[in-house]
């Protein structure tokens, strides 16, 4: 009934353990749908399953011994028994074996998402804090040149695929002026520096650029929260009393965005992680970028359905972080 | 001061209108735009020259071609993506925050599990096994983009429905059928016209993605595909910076213009619609 | 009788918060707590109480824009809560709001003809040239011109406002209108004549009118018979005229200005039982300066003392 839908609520403050149980309760069924999905797909797409299962690679390779991979990998059986040895597969480690590079696709995975998180984890924390100081500045000084051009030039970013900005400074910086690496990790010895610097040095540019686009993500909303903050009374008051700009920015504006942030740095993870990939392919950065990159080529398709489901965990594991820690940070709650 | 950046805003979205026609203009009369076949193949390799404006490409096809041709494959991808997407999301959308109740929870547990699978990876997974194809690539990303303007709407009909106005049409005897068509609908439209011009440009950018990792359709050439091939075939290789920037310029100045519009819709810094619209 | 509150109650569960500093079980908010009376056809029955009294509650849980926990609405002895969708739509016809803030209450895209027009589309009143006509008819009546039909609600003034949503009740001939704080919010000249302007169509119309407000003065002038609010229940009932020398409940005294109040003592656990009526006992006892014992134990009924005269007190009209 019409009526009764719009009815006096029975009003639901979230207890906040409970919120952050149906958050988790959120997070398992999306892993589950994706180990699910990774389970279905093979089966159900075009083409031979067991193909589809083992890559493109090994079937063209395996020839007589194709029915006895059949029945190795039990095609032959009842769906939900298949499904019992996918999962037992996934929990136990056995996430496949990779024809491309010829080694068990976990160890390929842990190789190179080290790398991948060795780039995106400080381009987050550099981004935050990037867009933390622009925007408040932009904020502070709003509608002056600076706050236009800081806007404009985050407008710009944000509207540019990040791998053709990677093209662009690569292109620049490394074959032109030569003061950056042509990409990978690392120079293998080839340079004299100690691995750390050589690894930064060659993690400039594509760091750079992940952060880059980061930072404009935050950039706005950093900006605006600032500039809701400003304009509220306490802050007028807080400046008549004798505060400092500076003070005022820091003590009161920046403590109130920080919650938004780290929401949006959550929900955005995907997202990052996501440019990343594309950004560590232009560099021959050896992370998940490079492998999804090969994988595709190869079609090794137990290795990018794995990668899918490191990133996805990834994802979900940035996401319920957020969620502990968003009610220590929001100020109203505290 | 209100009216100054309302100005301002409607300024740029004007500009942000102008760039995007040019493209669409260009998509449409690509035919007669061309200066050759974009499928036919010269020398290759070959550097700007007057008669090849931005050179050949790895096979010798005239990149000045590919690049207007790719127009009409990159915009329709997105706005066709860009309507599947809003298409679900809305019905989705207004069927939650409208009927509530059970519907309502199911809806949105399916919404939020969606949105928290990345969508780069699953895209590119579902479209390693369905092969190339245009029509596939709209489908898949449409899929994946249905969500967020879901959440957005279905928070505007909540918010509509919980107004004093409709119930106060409630209270002047006014059914459901009624309520969504007079006052729910016509404050949610403009919210809807935002939503889809921000998700075309993301689809138009995801599309990119895929192309550039090879997952596009080599028959219909996208500008993201001529930045994989401009990658993969050895143009970055050979420094042929006329192959590899113009696609970027294209797709950067696209994004950029329905980023624009998508301000002056936002009517006025309505507060709540960009709140809504920053997620 | 064509209206009648029978026992109503609202209540509203609050989950408890532990985030929040008070309020650490769940708690019920009475908001209205066995409410009853009845209005008789054509008078006008005031209803007295401050904010969180339940006033607003009461007149919603009346027009069913939200649910009842208990107890029944009837109109011309019908329950308004059995009804199905077409005989609410009736009743809707016959029984209109007028609620305060005409800000929220008018729909900000829409143009006033449009907003005018509304009521009379709904029911399916006339054609067009018969609704214009309706239309025309009413803005004479709540005198503003027809250049008004095509200026939206930002454009009028408060008073402006709440006639325009006076009107569009109105146009429907309802038999009752309930109006909550009609006028708060308005200046005292635009508060006058938009009370007068009820009192008028009211008797043009032959409208029952229930009169919902804080303020003690419109009400008392206005109405037949005036019932006094407390945290959700009735405490005193009354005719007009001579209310306030008949005023005997305790809380309608403070209203009057004739008694004072005993400042309560704020309790930090369980403050909200304080706000919104304890589970058993008169919800005044803690303020009041009569209060007996037994008032903390067992709610007062509410009794007649007199001809027309209820009032729900232990200390002033026992048993």
């Amino acid at each position: 009934m019409a009526d009764v839908s719009n009815a006096a609520p029975v009003q639901r403050h979230e207890h906040p353990t409970a919120a952050i149980g149906s958050r988790a309760v959120r997070y398992l069924a999306a892993l589950f749908v994706i180990v699910t999905l990774n389970f279905l797909l093979p089966r159900m797409m075009p083409g031979d399953p067991v193909m589809n299962i083992v890559g493109e690679e090994a079937y063209y390779g395996s020839g007589e011994v194709l029915d006895a991979l059949r029945a190795d990998l039990g095609l032959d059986e009842a769906l939900h028994v298949q499904y019992g040895r996918y999962m037992t597969g996934l929990v136990t480690g056995d996430w496949g074996y990779s024809y491309l590079y010829l080694q068990p696709v976990r160890e390929s995975i842990t190789l190179h998402l080290r790398w991948t998180l060795a780039l995106v984890l400080p381009s987050v924390v550099l981004a935050a804090l990037l867009a933390a100081l622009l925007g408040s500045i932009a904020a502070w000084k709003r509608s002056s040149r600076t706050d236009v051009g800081l806007s404009g030039a985050h407008l710009l970013i944000y509207s540019m695929p990040h791998y053709w900005l990677a093209m662009l400074l690569l292109f620049m910086f490394s074959f032109k002026l030569g003061w950056f690496p042509l990409g990978r990790a690392t120079s293998a010895g080839a340079s004299e520096l100690p691995y750390l610097i050589d690894v930064g040095w060659h993690m400039f540019l594509p760091l750079l650029v992940v952060t880059a686009f980061k930072a404009a993500y935050d950039f706005l909303i950093v900006r605006n929260s600032v500039v809701s903050i400003l304009g509220e009374d306490y802050v007028l008051m807080a400046q008549a009393k004798g505060l400092s700009g500076m003070a005022v920015l820091f003590r009161h504006a920046l403590r109130n965005a920080l919650a938004p942030l780290v929401t949006v740095t959550a929900i955005q993870f995907g997202m990052v992680l996501s440019g990343a990939l594309l950004v560590e392919v232009v560099f021959s950065w050896p992370g998940m970028g490079t492998l999804i990159y090969d994988a595709i080529g190869a079609r090794d398709y137990p290795l990018l359905q794995s990668a899918f489901l490191i990133i996805a965990i990834c994802v979900l594991i940035a996401n319920f972080i957020a969620d502990v820690l968003y009610p220590y940070l929001d100020p109203r709650t505290r | 001061m209100r009216l100054a950046s309302h100005v301002k805003t409607n300024r740029l979205a004007m500009v942000g209108m102008i760039i995007l026609w040019v493209f669409i203009l260009g998509a449409v009369f690509a035919q007669l735009l061309m200066p050759h076949d974009p499928w036919r193949h010269f020398v290759p390799f070959m550097s700007p020259s007057v008669t090849h404006v931005l050179g050949t490409d790895d096979v010798g096809r005239d990149i000045f071609s590919e690049l207007i041709l790719g127009a009409r494959v990159s915009l329709t991808v997105g706005f066709m993506a860009g309507l599947i997407a809003v298409g679900i999301g809305v019905l989705v959308g207004l069927l939650a925050g409208f009927r509530r109740g059970y519907l309502d929870e199911i809806l949105m547990g399916l919404t939020d599990v969606v949105l928290v699978i990345p969508a780069l990876p699953l895209v590119i997974l579902v479209s390693v096994y369905l092969g190339p194809g245009i029509w596939y690539t709209i489908l898949v990303i449409g899929l994946v983009f249905w969500p967020s303007t879901a959440r957005v709407i279905r928070s505007q009909v909540l918010s509509v429905r919980q107004s004093g106005y409709v119930e106060s049409a409630r209270a002047l005897g006014a059914g459901d059928g009624w309520l969504m068509r007079r006052h729910v609908l016509p404050n949610v439209l403009p919210l809807i016209l935002a939503k889809f011009v921000l998700t075309v440009a993301a689809a138009m950018l995801m599309e990119a993605s895929l192309s550039f990792l090879g997952l596009g359709d080599p028959m219909a050439k996208s500008w993201g595909m001529m930045l994989h091939y401009a990658f993969a075939r050895g143009g970055f290789i050979r420094e042929m910076w006329w192959w590899y920037v113009p696609p970027g310029v294209c797709i950067s100045l696209c994004i950029l213009s329905l980023t624009l519009i998508s301000f002056s819709i936002e009517e006025g810094s309505d507060p709540r619609l960009r709140r809504a619209l920053d997620r | 009788m064509i209206l009648e509150v029978r026992h109503l109650s609202t209540h509203y569960l609050v989950r408890h918060n532990p985030l929040a500093r008070f309020g650490h079980r769940d708690h019920l908010i009475r908001a209205v707590d066995d409410v009853s009376f009845a209005v008789t056809a054509g008078e006008v029955f005031g209803i007295i109480g401050e904010s969180g009294s339940g006033k607003t509650t009461l007149a919603r849980t009346m027009l069913r824009l939200c649910d009842s926990t208990a107890g029944d609405v009837l109109h011309r002895g019908r329950s308004v809560f059995a009804m199905n969708s077409s005989e609410l739509k009736q009743y809707r016809h016959s029984v209109q709001p007028v609620f305060q803030d005409a800000d929220s209450t008018l729909d900000p895209r829409q143009h006033v003809g449009a907003i005018l027009e509304e009521p009379l589309l709904i029911h399916g009143i006339g054609d067009a040239a018969t609704r214009r006509q309706y239309i025309g008819g009413m803005l004479e009546q709540i005198n503003l011109s027809p250049s008004f039909l095509q200026r939206h609600p930002s454009e009028l003034s408060g008073g402006q406002r709440q006639r325009v949503a006076l009107a569009r009740s109105l146009l429907l001939n309802p038999e009752v209108l309930i109006a909550d704080e009609p006028t708060s919010g308005l200046d005292p000249l635009v508060t006058t004549q938009v009370l007068a302007l009820m009192l008028r169509l009211k008797q043009d119309h032959g409208l029952t009118l229930i009169l919902i407000s804080h303020d003690l003065e419109t009400v008392a002038y206005a109405s037949d018979r005036i019932a006094v609010m407390y945290r959700g229940r009735i405490v005193e009932l009354s005719g007009g005229e001579d209310f306030a020398q008949r005023a005997s409940h305790p809380y309608t005294r403070f209203l009057l200005g004739v008694e004072r109040r005993v400042p309560e003592i704020p309790v930090l656990e369980g403050v909200h039982e304080h706000i919104h009526g304890a589970e058993d006992g008169c919800a005044y006892a803690n303020s009041c300066p009569h209060h007996l014992h037994v008032c903390h134990s067992i709610s007062p009924e509410l009794r007649e003392t007199s001809q027309g005269h209820l009032i729900a007190c232990h200390a002033i009209a026992p048993e």
